[in-house]
């Protein structure tokens, strides 16, 4: 896989070297690696970052390989495909131990192919994870994604999906959520657009918590941000969202709604996408630095990105680099605690209060059978 | 009920199906339930007595002797492309609501297996039947989705010609199956997913089986010999039925199975065209019609008997091993006399053993080939599923 590996300004992995190291990954990397095929010296903070992410790895918020791959015809994620930013091996030396499989559809889809679009993105993830038995595993829950972890596979978990692949209806996502789908993102439906949730959409909201759905608020209007929040009872997530303090794309998350999450104990996953961020990994450590201390350490996350439409920050350009991007936050004195929440613990945390929220919200609740034309009307 | 025939066989009808119940391949309570309340089954509990409303609830399931449903996930056919889709997600949901609401009474089933162990257990094994090609959208993706969501058949049209496939109550089209039918017949074999050929066309019918390495099922169909309405299945499909395993399920619609009744609808259908309505439409206006036609016309009456001569020529024709039941309750407005709701079949299985059908051969109608179809699906996924992966093929790809 060494040949798959660009060479990059940042000072290097040696990613051909370290490739053997990742077999265990148990936090001995580091004696494993042949120094004799590492070109230039390791700095001390990588060494952490690497030891760190052995016992906490990542959990990426948004990878687009579903809708990538059934574009693909040939591809080969085991030995490594330049096709793609994302493989197994380079999986492997990111430390990557959960991954978010995004269902969203391009704009075109959204209307009337949105149902089938889904299920058939979602019908490749599951064919894809069964091909790959010794590197990937499906979840659907924070459990399933332990386990996966502690098999030493990487947890795929499906979502987000977009609104519309529910088709406005109750059934339908409850259909999604048996099929594993774990967030819907909130946007691009008559029930939640810029006027905010309707009521067809504060009952999907509560819907959701009840069947442990996450929402997805990147993209939302802020009127559906304020709207689910008040709604909700579990956390909710922003899939790929930067902050607007420092760069205000329509995406990234002004500061009020980031303290508004950590009331709410929800969850900002941080793009590497240099369009939100910035085009250097230290943008996105920025973003990553406000965010934390904004919505908290509790709040923050990581989202790759990789193979989606997005422009990845220097030095983050494969699923390789998350080292790279956790030496820069160890060096600007994150603490270690930090570090495992936003790579690892936070994701866990935020799943697993979503099932624990949808348990206790299956007691009370009956699945709901309302409809867009009940609560909206025909209009 | 206008006549009772056999009754002095009842109670041996009912001996025999507290042995080996009812598997009854067609079912249509999910369609009512969504076209009655909108699946607000607290408004419509099938755990009280629905005499009057629905076919179907759980205590007549229960005197009726059934142990196995086929429940239906059908959606019309002026739904298409996703809003097919989703409205089958919406059936199938409800099928699970169905099951979660009463679990003492129903099991979920997705096998053989599971079949045998709801009879033993004494419950209701509750398996699904999607009805249409245009519940997958034209996708293989689709359709393996159903699967997972624990579909186990899929009839491959309703009544009216999709891409890939011919309708029995449609013109030809593709005449049989296209390319792309094949392939979706290969793939349900690949998933375990069983072909049912009831709706479809006879072309339609003998172009899957011959691809089909599984056995087929007719989930509703009776005999066109006995009756000639194209739903019914012709005795050169029902003579090749041992050599593929399938099985044929007779249905109880009295427009199907009563000749009488079929020159009635036929009839009835011309007078509401001739009033300036279609021949389905319910409007107050066109049942308006509709009532005074049947004032002056009565309605043919089909019994137990009627149904009974079916599976007497199909028995005949298609063997023992490959016949068995599908009411199609819930999923037609008239019902025969004696079969008028899902408590009614003993009265059918009365009427056989005054035939003369012996119990081995009841116990296969009823249940026996039921379970062995499904699990002779099973074996071929197994086996299928270990030299082929999942299909990708398209329509566009296959038919052009």
């Amino acid at each position: 896989m060494a040949d798959l590996q660009d060479d990059e300004d940042i000072p290097l992995s040696a990613g051909g070297a370290s490739a053997h190291a990742e077999e265990g990954a148990e936090g001995k990397s580091e004696e494993l690696r042949p120094g004799a095929s590492a070109p230039a010296p390791v700095p001390a903070s990588e060494e952490r970052a690497r030891a760190l992410l052995a016992e906490h790895p990542v959990a990426d918020g948004h990878s687009g390989l579903a809708w990538v791959l059934s574009r693909l015809t040939w591809y080969d994620l085991e030995l490594g495909d330049t096709a793609l930013q994302t493989d197994l091996p380079r999986l492997r030396e990111g430390a990557v131990g959960a991954m978010f499989w995004s269902l969203r559809l391009p704009q075109e889809y959204e209307g009337n192919r949105a149902v089938s679009a889904t299920l058939a993105l979602i019908d490749l993830a599951e064919t894809v994870v069964r091909d790959h038995p010794e590197g990937l595993r499906l979840a659907h829950t924070a459990s399933h994604t332990v386990d996966a972890r502690a098999h030493g596979r990487i947890a795929c978990l499906l979502g987000p999906a977009a609104a519309a692949a529910i088709d406005d209806c109750l059934g339908t996502l409850r259909a999604l959520q048996r099929l594993g789908v774990r967030s819907l993102t909130l946007t691009g439906t008559r029930w939640a657009g810029e006027q905010g949730l309707s009521r067809f959409g504060e009952e999907v909201v509560r819907e959701m918590n009840r069947l442990g759905v996450l929402a997805d608020l990147s993209g939302s209007s802020t009127a559906t941000v304020k709207h689910t929040l008040a709604v909700s009872r579990a956390p909710v997530i922003f899939s790929r969202s930067a902050a607007h303090a420092l760069n205000p794309h329509p995406d990234n998350v002004p500061d009020d709604l980031l303290a508004a999450l950590r009331a709410n104990s929800g969850l900002c996953l941080v793009p590497c996408a240099a369009e939100q961020t910035g085009p250097a990994l230290r943008d996105v450590a920025d973003h990553l630095d406000h965010v934390r201390r904004v919505a908290g350490p509790e709040c923050v996350g990581i989202s790759g990105m990789y193979d989606t439409e997005s422009t990845l920050a220097d030095g983050l350009h494969d699923t390789s680099r998350y080292p790279q991007l956790i030496a820069e936050l160890l060096d600007r004195g994150w603490p270690d605690a930090d570090v495992s929440l936003l790579t690892w613990g936070n994701v866990q945390r935020v799943l697993r209060d979503a099932d624990f929220t949808a348990k206790a919200a299956q007691i009370r609740r009956a699945p709901s059978t309302a409809t867009l034309a009940r609560l909206d009307g025909d209009g | 009920m206008a006549r009772m025939p056999a009754t002095d066989h009842l109670e041996e009808a009912r001996a025999t199906l507290a042995e080996y119940p009812v598997a009854d391949g067609h079912n249509d309570l999910p369609w009512a339930l969504r076209e009655k309340v909108r699946y607000d089954l607290d408004r419509l509990d099938i755990a009280a007595d629905q005499t009057g409303r629905l076919h179907t609830d759980l205590a007549r399931l229960r005197s009726g002797g059934v142990g196995a449903q086929f429940w239906s996930v059908y959606v019309r056919t002026d739904l298409t492309g996703d809003a097919a889709v989703s409205a089958t997600l919406e059936q199938i949901d409800c099928v699970q609501q169905l099951l979660d609401r009463h679990p003492a009474e129903l099991r979920r089933a997705l096998t053989a297996a599971d079949m045998e162990a709801a009879r033993a257990e004494g419950r209701i094994a509750s398996l699904m039947g999607a009805e249409g090609g245009h519940s997958i959208n034209n996708s293989l993706a689709t359709l393996r989705a159903l699967h997972t969501l624990g579909v186990r058949y899929m009839t491959l049209t309703h009544n009216d010609n999709i891409a890939w496939a011919d309708s029995a109550t449609d013109e030809p089209g593709v005449g049989g199956l296209s390319p792309f039918g094949h392939e979706v017949v290969r793939e349900m074999n690949r998933v375990g997913m069983l072909v049912d050929l009831s709706h479809v066309a006879a072309t339609t019918m003998r172009a899957a089986l011959d691809t089909s390495t599984a056995p087929v099922i007719f989930s509703h169909s009776s005999s066109r010999a006995v009756c000639d309405h194209p739903r019914n299945i012709p005795d050169d499909v029902l003579e090749r039925l041992p050599g593929n395993g399938g099985v044929a399920m007779a249905t109880f619609v009295p427009k199907f199975v009563l000749q009488a009744a079929v020159d009635w609808t036929a009839a009835a259908d011309d007078n509401m065209r001739a009033h300036g309505f279609h021949h389905l439409d319910t409007t107050p206006e066109a049942m308006k019609v509709h009532e005074a036609f049947e004032a002056s016309h009565p309605r043919p009456v089909a019994t137990a008997a009627t149904v009974a001569d079916h599976l007497d020529h199909m028995r005949e024709v298609a063997g023992v091993d490959h016949i068995g039941i599908g009411g199609d309750y819930d999923g037609t407005a008239f019902t025969p006399d004696g079969l008028d709701d899902v408590s009614g079949y003993p009265n059918l299985i009365a009427e056989l053993l005054s035939r003369g059908w012996s119990r081995a051969d009841l116990a296969k109608l009823t249940w026996r080939n039921a379970v062995r179809v499904l699990g002779a699906a099973e074996d071929v996924a197994r086996d299928v599923g270990a030299r082929r992966g999942p299909s990708v093929a398209t329509l566009d790809q296959l038919d052009g």
